[in-house]
C-alpha cells in the first residue's frame, strides 16, 4: 500500500512538475555558423546534479539522417556547457566543445557505408539539437525530449558568389569572395571519387580566397568513360590559367590544393610549364612513387584494383617535386589505409632536401588521423562506398577524436599558410 | 574594366588587404567583430557600412580608423577617430546608420518582414573619407546578415477571437514561458522584437490593438478586453505554460500593461516590462478614452526650433487623482522600467518617478528596478537598431503624418539599447525560468 503511494506520489510530481516549470533553456551561439566556425551550446534552468542527455540530428542532401549524442551532468546551479563540462559517455567523450558535430554517424538503420558530402553549398545544414531527461541513447523508447534548439552550419558566407564554370573545356566551379577584388585564389582538387564537391572551395570564398574546384574524373560534362581520366596536363594548365587571367584574381597570388589523387595532380600541376603557383598543399596524397602509391585493401575486389593501378600507372614517373619552387605543405593523417601518406611525405622532404629547398617544405603529421581530412568539425567515415562501385567498401582509416582534432588543426594551418603566401 | 578598378589593382602589387566580419550571420542581438588586416601600418582607413531597408531607402555609416604597427585594425578594440562615432565601439557602424544624404526625410528604419535578414554590406577605403563612398572603389568588403528570427522558431498568425496578432514560438517541444508584446500610439503590427525574445527562448505573441482587423472593419477601437482575450489565447496554447505570462509594452503599450497588471482579474503576470511609458491614464477606460485624454490635452504640445513635434507634456502634470493613475502600489509581481532622460514623446522620467515613490510608499517598491539613461530618448529599441531622434509619424487614426521628436543623443542612446535589452531579457528569463512558481500547489498538501 505504500509503495502504490510513493508510486502515484512520484507520478504526480512528474505532472506537477510538467506544469509547474517551463522547459529547460537549451542555446546554441551563434545559431547559424559556417562549417568551420565554433556554435557554444548550452543549458540551463535544469535541476542541480541532474544527467542528461544532448542529441544532435540532421539529414544529408540524400536524406541520411545523421545523429550523435552525449551525456552530461548538471552543476550545483542546474547549468551545463559543452565548452568546458565532460561528455561521460555516448559518442564522444571528454570536453569536445563541437563533439556533437564532429562525432555524428548514421543513425540506426541508415544505409551502410555512407559518406556525409554537401553537394548544394548555398543551402545549410540544419541541426537540430535536442536535449534530452537521464542518460539515454536517443534511439530507445520511450524517450523524453525536454528542449531544443536549431542551428544552421553553412558552407558559404553571405555575398560569396557561385559561378559555373563550364568554358575551354574546363568543368567546374569558381567561388568569389564579396567586395571588388582581386583575390588571392586556389585551384582545388579532390580525389578518385570524382565528381564536383564544391564545399571546401565555397568555404575558402569564405574566408576570402577565390577558389575554383575543378573536376577531373566522374563527372557528365567530362569527355570519355567516367571511370577513367580522359583529360591531360594541358586541361590542367588551363584550369591554372583560368584563374590567372581572371579579372577578380590577382595573377601572381594563385595556389593549389589537393586531397588524395587531387594531392598528386597539385604537384604535378605545379611542375608544369606556364604553372607558377604561389604555395602547395597536399593532403594524403601519391607523388608518383613507381611501386608504393597504394596500399591495397584487402577488401578491395581484383577488378577494382586493376582499375585504379591503371590510371595512377599513366603518368607514372617519380614527379619532379624538385623542380617546385614555392612552399608547399603536406598534410599526413598517419592511420590513413589507404595512400602511404608517411612516406609519401618522407619522398617529398627527402627530394627538396636534395635539392636545397628545404625551407619551401612544411608537414603537419596527425597521429589517428586518416585519409579524408576534410574541413573541421566534419563527421568522419572510417569506411565508405567509392564512386565507380557500390559493393566495395574502402577503408579510409582515421579514428573519431583524434581525426577531428587533426582537421581543426590542418585547416588553421591551412589558412594561416595560406595567409602567408598568398597575402604578404 | 574602369579607371578606378585598374588603380587598385596596381596599388594591389602589395600585399592584398583582408576584411572579415565574424559571425557574418546572427541574430539582430549579437555583437560581431569587424577585422582588417595588411594594410600599410600606420595608414588612414574608412569603414563604411551600407543597407537597403525594405522601403527602398539607402542608409550608412562611416568610421576613420588608423592601422596599427602591425598593419590591423580590430574594430572591437580601436578607436573610430572620426565619421559617424568615436572612440571604441565595436557595433557603432549598426547603431550609426543614418539615412543617406539626399534621402526622404524623417525616415525610420523598422523590419516589417521578420523572416528575411536584415543585409548589411561592410567595406574598407583608403583614406579618411566621409561621403562619395558610391564613386570609390572599397580596399575590401563583406556581406553580414542580421536576422531578428533563428532558425526553427515558428511564426503563427493570431486571427481567433477578433484578435490581430502573430505568436512566434521557439523551438522544441515546451513548454514555454510566454509573453504579451505592445508597441505603442502608431498602431500596425510589428513583429521584429517578439521574433526576437522568440530567438530566446519565449513564446511571445505581438499584438496590434489600434488597427486591428476588427477596428478597421467598424472604425471602433477595441476595449480592455482585447487584452484578457490575448491572455487568455497565450495562456491556453499547448505549448505555452499559462502560469508563466510576462507582459511587455513601449511607450503607449505600457498604459495596457501596467493596467492588467494591476487591474485585472483575468491578467496574472509573472513579471512585467515597461518601457518609455506611463501609469498615468483614465484607469477604468480602455484605447478609446486614453485617445480622448490625449485629445483634451492637445493645448500641451509644443514644438522644437525644427518644428518637430513634442508631445511629453500632454500627460503632466502627474496627477494626485487616483482615477487618472494606475495605483502601482498594488502590484503584486516584478516590474521593470526603463526610461530615457531624454524622452521627448512621454513623460516617461517623471512617471517613473512618480511610480517609484508610490511603490515606496505602500511598501511593493522591493519589486521594482527602474534603469534610467541619460541623454537616451523614446524609441528604446533593440541593440544596434539605428537611433531615431525624429521621425515622421503618423498616430493611429490620425489623419496626417507629422515630424515627431523622440530625442535621444545617438551615442548615449544607442549605449541605452544594448544595454537595457540584456537587461531586459536577463530580468524576463530569471523571473519566466526561474523561481518557484507562486501557485504551486505542495505535495503536502494533498
Amino acid at each position: 500500500c505504500l509503495r502504490y503511494a510513493v508510486l502515484i506520489g512520484d507520478a504526480l510530481q512528474q505532472i506537477l512538475a510538467s506544469s509547474i516549470r517551463p522547459a529547460p533553456l537549451l542555446t546554441a551561439t551563434p545559431v547559424r555558423t559556417l562549417v568551420d566556425e565554433q556554435a557554444c551550446i548550452k543549458a540551463s534552468f535544469l535541476p542541480s546534479n541532474h544527467p542528461v542527455t544532448v542529441c544532435a540530428r540532421m539529414r544529408s542532401d540524400e536524406g541520411d539522417l545523421w545523429q550523435s549524442f552525449a551525456h552530461y551532468n548538471t552543476n550545483s546551479r542546474g547549468t551545463f556547457d559543452l565548452n568546458s563540462d565532460l561528455s561521460v559517455g555516448g559518442s564522444y567523450s571528454g570536453c569536445e566543445p563541437m563533439g556533437l558535430f564532429w562525432s555524428m554517424q548514421p543513425a540506426p538503420g541508415e544505409r551502410d557505408g555512407l559518406r556525409l558530402r554537401k553537394k548544394c553549398v548555398e543551402s545549410p545544414y540544419t541541426v537540430h539539437i535536442s536535449l534530452l531527461e537521464g542518460h539515454v541513447s536517443p534511439n530507445q523508447e520511450p524517450v523524453k525530449e525536454l528542449a531544443a534548439v536549431t542551428a544552421e552550419r553553412w558552407y558559404m558566407a553571405p555575398g560569396v558568389k557561385r559561378q559555373e564554370i563550364r568554358q575551354n573545356g574546363l568543368v567546374g566551379t569558381l567561388f568569389i569572395p564579396p567586395g571588388p577584388g582581386p583575390f588571392p585564389a586556389m585551384l582545388d582538387m579532390w580525389g578518385m571519387g570524382g565528381g564536383l564537391p564544391e564545399y571546401r572551395s565555397s568555404l575558402f570564398a569564405s574566408r576570402g580566397y577565390a577558389s575554383f574546384c575543378l573536376a577531373y574524373v566522374g563527372h557528365k560534362d567530362l569527355p570519355g568513360p567516367p571511370n577513367t581520366i580522359n583529360v591531360r596536363d594541358s586541361y590542367f594548365q588551363a584550369a591554372f590559367q583560368f584563374l590567372q587571367d581572371h579579372s577578380h584574381i590577382a595573377a601572381d597570388k594563385v595556389g593549389i590544393v589537393g586531397l588524395s589523387y587531387g594531392c598528386y595532380l597539385t604537384f604535378h600541376t605545379a611542375t608544369l610549364a606556364g604553372v607558377k603557383p604561389a604555395c602547395l598543399i597536399g593532403i594524403n596524397g601519391p607523388v608518383g612513387s613507381s611501386r608504393e602509391i597504394l596500399r591495397v585493401n584487402s577488401l578491395l575486389s581484383l577488378k577494382h584494383i586493376l582499375c585504379i593501378l591503371q590510371i595512377l600507372m599513366k603518368p607514372l614517373v617519380l614527379m619532379q617535386l624538385e623542380e617546385i619552387t614555392c612552399p608547399l605543405m603536406y598534410i599526413v593523417g598517419e592511420d590513413d589505409l589507404s595512400v602511404l601518406s608517411i612516406e609519401n611525405a618522407d619522398l617529398i622532404e627527402e627530394t627538396l632536401r636534395a635539392a636545397g629547398k628545404s625551407h619551401l617544405f612544411t608537414r603537419l603529421s596527425y597521429p589517428g588521423a586518416g585519409h579524408l581530412i576534410e574541413p573541421p568539425y566534419s563527421p568522419m567515415s572510417r569506411a565508405t562506398f567509392i564512386f565507380f562501385s557500390c559493393s566495395v567498401m574502402t577503408v579510409w582509416g582515421g579514428h573519431p577524436a583524434p581525426h577531428a582534432a587533426a582537421q581543426e588543426d590542418a585547416w588553421k594551418k591551412m589558412l594561416e599558410f595560406m595567409e602567408l603566401n598568398l597575402r604578404r | 574594366m574602369s579607371l578606378s578598378v585598374q588603380q587598385v589593382r596596381m596599388d594591389n602589387k602589395h600585399p592584398t588587404v583582408k576584411l572579415s566580419v565574424h559571425p557574418s550571420r546572427a541574430l539582430m542581438d549579437e555583437a560581431f567583430v569587424i577585422l582588417v588586416q595588411n594594410v600599410p601600418p600606420g595608414s588612414q582607413v574608412t569603414l563604411h557600412a551600407l543597407h537597403r531597408c525594405e522601403d527602398g531607402h539607402r542608409w550608412e555609416a562611416c568610421a576613420h580608423y588608423v592601422a596599427d604597427s602591425s598593419g590591423n585594425i580590430n574594430a572591437a578594440d580601436d578607436c573610430s577617430v572620426g565619421g559617424s562615432y568615436f572612440g571604441v565601439e565595436p557595433m557603432g557602424l549598426l547603431w550609426s546608420l543614418k539615412p543617406v544624404p539626399g534621402s526622404k526625410p524623417g525616415l525610420r528604419m523598422r523590419k516589417k518582414n521578420v523572416q528575411t535578414p536584415m543585409v548589411v554590406t561592410i567595406s574598407v577605403f583608403k583614406g579618411h573619407h566621409t561621403e562619395a563612398f558610391m564613386d570609390q572603389v572599397p580596399l575590401a568588403s563583406w556581406v553580414v546578415e542580421r536576422w531578428y528570427m533563428a532558425p526553427g522558431v515558428r511564426r503563427i498568425p493570431i486571427t481567433e477571437q477578433q484578435l490581430t496578432g502573430t505568436l512566434f514560438l521557439p523551438p522544441g517541444p515546451g513548454p514555454f514561458p510566454g509573453l504579451l508584446d505592445l508597441w505603442g500610439g502608431g498602431g500596425q503590427l510589428m513583429e521584429y522584437r517578439s521574433a526576437l525574445l522568440a530567438s530566446h527562448g519565449i513564446a511571445s505573441l505581438a499584438l496590434d490593438y489600434l488597427t486591428s482587423k476588427i477596428t478597421t472593419e467598424t472604425g471602433k477601437m477595441v476595449d480592455n478586453q482585447y487584452f484578457e482575450t490575448a491572455y487568455r489565447v497565450l495562456q491556453q496554447h499547448p505549448q505555452v505554460l499559462g502560469s508563466r505570462i510576462a507582459m511587455l509594452g513601449l511607450s503607449l503599450g505600457t498604459v495596457f500593461t501596467l493596467k492588467m497588471a494591476v487591474y485585472s482579474p483575468v491578467v496574472k503576470l509573472r513579471c512585467a516590462v515597461c518601457i518609455s511609458g506611463s501609469h498615468i491614464q483614465p484607469v477604468s477606460g480602455g484605447p478609446q478614452q486614453m485617445m480622448d485624454l490625449f485629445s483634451r490635452n492637445f493645448e500641451k504640445i509644443s514644438f522644437s526650433e525644427q518644428d518637430e513635434v513634442i508631445w511629453r507634456g500632454l500627460l503632466l502634470p502627474i496627477p494626485s487623482d487616483p482615477s487618472l493613475k494606475v495605483d502601482v502600489g498594488r502590484l503584486q509581481c516584478p516590474l521593470l522600467l526603463v526610461v530615457g532622460e531624454d524622452d521627448q514623446n512621454w513623460c516617461s522620467h517623471e512617471s517613473a518617478t512618480d511610480m517609484k515613490q508610490m511603490m515606496e510608499r505602500a511598501g511593493n517598491d522591493q519589486l521594482l528596478t527602474l534603469l534610467s539613461y541619460p541623454e537616451t530618448g523614446h524609441l528604446i529599441e533593440p541593440p544596434y537598431t539605428p537611433h531615431t531622434p525624429s521621425s515622421m509619424f503618423r498616430g493611429a487614426g490620425v489623419g496626417q503624418k507629422m515630424r515627431v521628436l523622440w530625442g535621444g543623443k545617438t551615442p548615449e542612446h544607442s549605449a541605452a539599447q544594448e544595454d537595457s535589452w540584456r537587461k531586459i531579457v536577463t530580468f524576463l528569463r530569471r523571473n519566466l525560468y526561474g523561481g518557484s512558481d507562486p501557485h504551486a500547489i505542495h505535495l503536502s498538501h494533498l
